[in-house]
């Protein structure tokens, strides 16, 4: 399966074996993220980095977990909530500018992300990502359906 | 207004750190890489076109679903986006979700609207969704289930505790692990989240809307 390397930025040590390995200069760059485009997957980099800041990731994902209906809709339920209390705590904030409930409106928001992730969205390469975005595209709001077309375009559906 | 170092990049915000760039001596230097401040470049803010060029749809969203569900949809897959490392992918996914966003409507309610909603979740549509991943063998959504409720219970008892105005909380700092959304009060946050346990570094500083 064809792959290509990563680096976590915040790992790297600045070693520089890898910009030595590598066979197509994809290691060496002015922003620091490994050039896709000339990396051809051998894996030297990962090998030889003594950070172990180096994966390798498959060009295409497995499919997704599939979901039971149950689970699903148990968990939208829940992240419908979530977003709900968000957008609670987000509106008193614009009253009072009370910190704690920035904090809490930005708590709600990762729980409720972390939820749809297990609801169906875990993947943005998924057929239920690409479903969302076929219909976003395809909907009235204009500026929405652009972006989504882009996405569209980008992303390779697994 | 911003003042950011040419040298490391430290961003120096007035508003964050309520005190004027004017009122720093002349001997202030940077926090990170001690560059004095003579060198600092004020940080010129992008328009913000994009947000004029987003027209509203005529209906909210146009979609089966709400602006909120699909902001955080949205803001997820940026994520997963961002995990692998396509940055491009993942701005676009912001994008999409900072335009729903911007379609919410305000909620109607206060902050015992808000106490009331925390605690229903923690009485029964956590459990509800539990039973659902136990029966079906779901281990993922299990494992997001206990993060979930934890965070949620901690939600319950800040809320209870400081309730709405939260004066004491004025000059506290505020973290937010950027991972599972557990809210800690204190000068710096845990070695380990407690309830993902992620290392310290994945705490962002909250308290302020982003
Ligand atoms: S070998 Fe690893 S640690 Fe060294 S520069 Fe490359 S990524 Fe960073
Ligand atoms: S996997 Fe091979 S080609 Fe790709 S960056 Fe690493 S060493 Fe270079």
């Amino acid at each position: 399966m064809k792959e290509y390397a990563v680096r976590n930025i915040r790992l790297c040590t600045k070693d520089c074996l890898c910009l030595y390995v590598c066979p197509t200069g994809a290691t060496d760059t002015e922003d620091s993220i490994i050039d896709r485009e000339k990396c051809i997957g051998c894996g030297a980099c990962a090998r030889a980095c003594p950070g172990g800041a180096i994966s390798l990731v498959p060009a295409r994902m497995p499919p997704q977990q599939p979901k039971t209906e149950g689970v699903t809709a148990a968990m939208r339920r829940l992240a419908l909530n979530k977003v709900k209390e968000e957008n609670l705590a987000r509106t008193i904030y614009n009253k009072n500018g009370s910190p704690l409930m920035a904090a809490v409106a930005r708590s709600c928001r990762l729980t409720a992300e972390d939820i749809y992730r297990e609801a169906g969205y875990m993947l943005p390469q998924s057929a239920n990502a690409r479903a969302l975005l076929k219909e976003i595209a395809l909907s009235s709001d204009k500026y929405a359906a652009e972006i989504a077309k882009q996405l569209m375009s980008l992303l390779p559906l697994n | 207004m911003k003042y950011e170092c040419p040298i490391c990049g430290y961003v120096y915000d007035e508003s964050a750190e309520g005190a004027a760039w004017e009122s720093l001596p002349d001997s202030w230097e940077c926090p990170v890489c001690h560059a004095p401040k003579s060198v600092f470049k004020e940080v010129k803010e992008p328009e913000p076109a994009k947000k004029e060029s987003a027209p509203k749809p005529e209906t909210d969203t146009a979609l089966p679903l709400t602006a909120a569900e699909l902001s955080a949809i949205c803001s997820n897959l940026a994520r997963g986006c961002e995990k692998q490392y396509m940055d491009k992918e993942r701005a676009l996914f912001m994008q999409l979700a900072e335009h729903y966003s911007s379609l919410i409507p305000p909620a109607d309610g206060d902050i015992s609207q808000l106490a009331e909603a925390v605690k229903a979740d923690a009485d029964a549509a956590f459990d509800e969704a539990k039973r659902a991943a136990l029966s079906d063998g779901d281990r993922g959504a299990q494992r997001a289930l206990v993060w979930g409720e934890r965070v949620n219970f901690v939600l319950q008892s800040l809320i209870e505790r400081y309730g709405e105005n939260a004066v004491e909380l004025e000059k506290a700092d505020i973290w937010v692990c950027s991972v599972c959304g557990f809210i800690f009060i204190g000068e710096v946050p845990p070695e380990i989240c407690p309830v993902c346990k992620v290392p310290s570094f994945k705490f962002e500083r909250g308290g302020k809307m982003q």
